[in-house]
């Protein structure tokens, strides 16, 4: 998912992070794929060929939705617009990985 | 849903979408001196459209254009499958119609599940008051009575002849609800001269005219207004494809009834049958009887899983024909891996396609997939072609008149159940057909060093699995073969060969006295013995075969007071019925005329002389008949007859004087014994009869033809299993043969340098014939270790002291199997031995 040498996002989380980065707004892929990049301290990197099918596929699902806009550089670009659906599927996936982050915590910080 | 919308709607715009985002995303990230992405546009388009486009259906339609194509350039194997299936389907899904007819059909009436038949006393008939009884008590929404086994005199203006009739009560059409093709159904308030036309009679008869609705045809000699004709597809309660000529209002006064009754709504079975236990009490009481009423109720569904349930008759039935469909699936089966083994061939054959699509990165899945897709196009062409045969056969069904004394007429119609079935069957050829090779094709492209001898061993396995199943099929088939010859040979116990039988109904008006009925059969003995070349003749009540009576009754043995319970068949005749009919006088004598008019004189079987009066000597023993006070006196011992299938054990028999019996009828047989072919004294016969009584219904034949019936369950079973058991043979040879020419080809390199280096030809065509010989081998004993306990169940369909495991049958089809397969053989190995050395090793 992300390039080797900046650590690999593991299957599902992208989809965490792309809705949480629209919880601000609507957003463009690029500014998604900053978003998540400047929020991580710059240790995520998403690259164009994960992120557009993976916001196709949430567009699918109905987590996001889409519609041509006018970008800051006045240019014609796609908006990405979490949706209640999303908000929702945002909650319960953060949830789990909340539980799923602590435990893998707890496992590393014991001795086995 | 909303996916499915999107997708629809953005399906066009997508890839000129996916572009421009791109771009706009490679030049943010160079405004913003990030380096330019080194991703691949075309991979993420290419996702994108698996995730827009309906991949899946997509890729299936592709797949099914390449298959059909694929499929058009080798007909031959078309034409092969097809055949092969679409006979196998064919066959599958008119037995599964046949089926669904005779266990799954409803009556034609409304709503037929809030109906039941009622029985009382453990009898399938009661008198009418009965049924006003039970009608009046007010437990059911309607009450109906029945008699579907009568016959009536028609007269088509000149010729009368015996048709079957139903007698019911005239609420029938209108409590049942039975739909009605033309006019209307008998009303409560119409007069007692009215008939509803069965269509099949309605049809062949009065030459379908809807016009006769309104008009009168005479049956019994009187007027009877036609008020309405039975549709095409109408079935009658009993089931069974039975269809009456005409439906009148009960005529005869001592005609019993069968009760139909409609429970109220919400109403149950259970509370039915409680009801009914109340009422039968009352019943007891009101219209007394040698039975009691209320032993015996009985309440059951007139269709669907609820009758198979309540009839084991129909379980029976049932049983037949789960054996049936398993027996076709096998053919069925053989047929599929015949087609299987022929898409091996051609998996080999393209085997350099699959792995030149396999190294371009074709998926696994994908590729089997296709092979898959090919193998259901065949299946559903077979599917198709098949259920045109089974159309071809319900029709042929449906026009044809079985060789049976009823009118059975069966309507195998293609609804839900068959084309589901049929279905199912498609799924299942598909996968028995196709799987095997498909799997086969993708390992062999990706590991070519293993294919030779390891498809040569999956088709050798195809052919023992071929075998072994044609030789189950087939074992069941002579089974049923020899189940026929044996029952061709039992003996009914009566002579077949000689006899003639004449059904009469006499026009009840004019016979109401039992006197007269008596005078007509006295002038109609003397005018058939009279006949040149009747040896005897003789009236009864019952012919054996034709119809059944059957008493269980108490009876008191005057000599001891010793009281039994006789449970036998019973049937009245002249006294030259034993002669007429070959039953031998063991011991005794007939009926004499002008005997000891104090005693009621009745002969019985051997088994009933040993059953019921074995404690002294039979003969001469008197006793008394339920509450009638004339005793009865044995006078002669017969000999034992069959009475209703030649299966059956021996069972008790009673023989009463047809002359002095005062229970009168006004249906009456007669047999004659005849020394030329019975076929050629019919014509006399009727003659004779008619010159008796000219308004009677009358009904010649020969003995022979109407105890075919008697044959019907062994001869169906021998044609269907046994050609089904040839045909199934007929694929396997198919199937054998085309293994060993293809090893042949396969070895004509080695068999050129084995000819070069001195090999004599014969020996050739030994080494070929052996190579088939095992495969026969080891079919057969598989084949009989499974058939050995597979038709262990069939001994409930054979005759007595025809054993399912006896091992003539499996030793025949082991032989019958081996010769054929041999001659399968035969011809690749003449080829094997024609080869020229020569040429085969230029070649290559």
């Amino acid at each position: 998912m992300a390039k080797s040498g900046s650590p690999m996002l593991l299957q599902g989380t992208l989809d965490l992070l792309i809705m949480h980065a629209l919880q601000r707004g609507p957003l463009h892929g690029y500014s998604i794929a900053q978003t998540i990049h400047l929020l991580s301290d710059q240790a995520l990197k998403v690259e164009e060929g994960s992120l557009y099918p993976a916001l196709y596929r949430l567009e699918l699902d109905g987590a996001i939705a889409a519609h041509w806009g006018v970008s800051e550089n006045n240019r014609k670009a796609k908006y990405y617009e979490i949706t209640k659906r999303g908000k929702k599927l945002l909650a319960a996936e953060q949830r789990t990985w909340s539980r799923l982050s602590l435990a893998v915590q707890r496992v590393l910080a014991r001795q086995p | 849903m909303r996916s499915l919308f999107l997708r629809l709607r953005r399906r066009r715009s997508m890839e000129r979408d996916v572009e421009t985002e791109l771009a706009f995303h490679r030049d943010m990230a160079a405004a913003h001196g990030n380096p330019t992405p080194m991703g691949n546009t075309t991979v993420v388009q290419e996702q994108a459209r698996d995730l827009w486009r309906f991949t899946f259906l997509e890729n299936l339609w592709r797949d099914i254009v390449y298959g059909a194509r694929n499929l058009r350039r080798s007909p031959a194997l078309v034409i092969a499958a097809l055949l092969s299936l679409g006979l196998g389907i064919g066959i599958n899904t008119g037995i599964f119609s046949m089926a669904v007819e005779f266990l799954l059909s409803e009556p034609s009436i409304a709503d037929a599940r809030s109906v039941v038949l009622v029985k009382f006393g453990g009898n399938s008939h009661a008198k009418k008051e009965v049924v006003e009884f039970v009608r009046a008590s007010g437990l059911f929404q309607d009450v109906v009575g029945e008699n579907e086994e009568n016959y009536i005199n028609w007269n088509d203006g000149a010729e009368t002849r015996q048709i079957f009739a139903v007698e019911l009560t005239k609420n029938y059409f209108s409590a049942l609800g039975v739909p009605i093709a033309y006019g209307r159904g008998i009303l409560p308030q119409d007069p007692d001269e009215v008939v509803v036309l069965g269509n099949r009679f309605w049809r062949s008869r009065l030459r379908g005219d809807p016009a006769v609705v309104g008009r009168a045809i005479r049956l019994n000699g009187r007027p009877y207004t036609v008020v309405g004709v039975l549709p095409t597809d109408y079935r009658s309660p009993i089931g069974f494809g039975y269809s009456p000529d005409v439906f009148v209002p009960r005529y005869q006064d001592d005609t019993i009834l069968a009760i139909y009754a409609r429970l109220r709504p919400g109403m149950t079975v259970a509370q039915a049958r409680a009801g009914l236990a109340a009422v039968a009490r009352r019943l007891d009481q009101a219209i007394p009887e040698a039975f009691r009423y209320a032993d015996g109720i009985h309440v059951a569904a007139v269709g669907g899983m609820d009758r198979i349930k309540s009839e084991t008759e129909m379980q029976t039935v049932g049983l037949f024909f789960a054996m049936l469909l398993m027996v076709v699936g096998l053919v069925l089966t053989i047929a599929c891996v015949n087609v299987a083994s022929l898409l091996l061939a051609r998996g080999s054959a393209r085997r350099q396609e699959l792995a030149i699509r396999l190294a371009l990165g074709a998926g696994r899945g994908r590729l089997v997939q296709q092979l898959l897709v090919e193998s259901a196009l065949l299946s559903l062409a077979g599917v198709a072609f098949g259920l045109m045969l089974r159309q071809a056969m319900a029709a042929a069904v449906e026009q044809f008149d079985l060789p049976v004394p009823i009118p059975i007429r069966l309507h195998l119609t293609l609804d839900w159940r068959i084309t589901v079935y049929a279905m199912l069957l498609a799924v299942f050829t598909t996968l028995a057909c196709g799987l095997l090779p498909a799997w086969r094709s993708i390992r062999h492209s990706i590991a070519p060093s293993l294919h030779r001898e390891g498809r040569m061993r999956l088709q050798r396995a195809l052919v023992i699995a071929q075998l072994a199943l044609s030789m189950i099929v087939l074992t069941a088939g002579f089974l049923f073969l020899r189940n026929l010859w044996r029952s061709n040979a039992i003996s009914p116990g009566f002579d077949v060969r000689h006899t003639i039988y004449a059904d009469v109904n006499l026009p009840p008006g004019a016979y109401k006295e039992v006197a007269r009925q008596r005078n007509y059969v006295a002038q109609a003995l003397r005018e058939l013995t009279a006949l040149p070349g009747i040896q005897a003749g003789a009236g009864a009540r019952v012919i054996p075969f034709n119809q059944v009576t059957r008493f269980m009754i108490g009876l008191e043995l005057t000599g001891t007071g010793r009281k039994v319970r006789a449970f036998f068949y019973w049937n009245a005749v002249t006294a030259d019925y034993f002669r007429a009919m070959g039953i031998p006088i063991e011991r005794g004598r007939t009926f004499l005329t002008g005997a000891d008019a104090a005693m009621l004189p009745v002969i019985v079987n051997r088994t009933f002389a040993q059953q019921y009066l074995a404690d002294r000597d039979p003969l001469g023993r008197t006793f008394l008949w339920g509450d009638i006070k004339t005793p009865y006196v044995v006078v002669g011992i017969a000999g034992v007859t069959k009475n209703f299938s030649l299966g059956e054990e021996d069972q008790p028999q009673l023989y009463e004087d047809l002359a002095r019996l005062d229970r009168g009828s006004t249906r009456v047989e007669f047999v004659a014994s005849s020394a030329t072919p019975p076929a050629t004294q019919l014509q006399a016969v009727r003659a004779a009869l008619r010159r008796v009584e000219p308004n009677a219904g009358l009904e010649v034949a020969t003995l022979y033809s109407s105890i075919g019936l008697a044959f019907l369950p062994s001869q169906a079973g021998a044609a269907l299993l046994g050609s089904m058991g040839v045909l199934g043979l007929m694929l396997a040879a198919i199937g054998l043969y085309g293994v060993m020419v293809y090893s042949v080809s396969r070895r004509t390199r080695e068999i050129g340098v084995r000819l070069a280096l001195g090999a004599d030809r014969r020996d050739i065509a030994f080494m070929v014939l052996e190579s088939a010989v095992k495969l026969i081998l080891i079919g057969s004993a598989a084949g009989l270790l499974c058939a050995f306990f597979l038709v262990k169940p069939l001994a409930m369909f054979l005759v007595p002291g025809l054993r399912p495991s006896d091992p003539v049958s499996f030793l025949a089809v082991a032989a019958l199997l081996a010769v054929t397969g041999l001659a399968a053989a035969w011809g690749p190995a003449r080829r094997a031995a024609a080869v020229d050395p020569m040429t085969s090793l230029r070649y290559e």
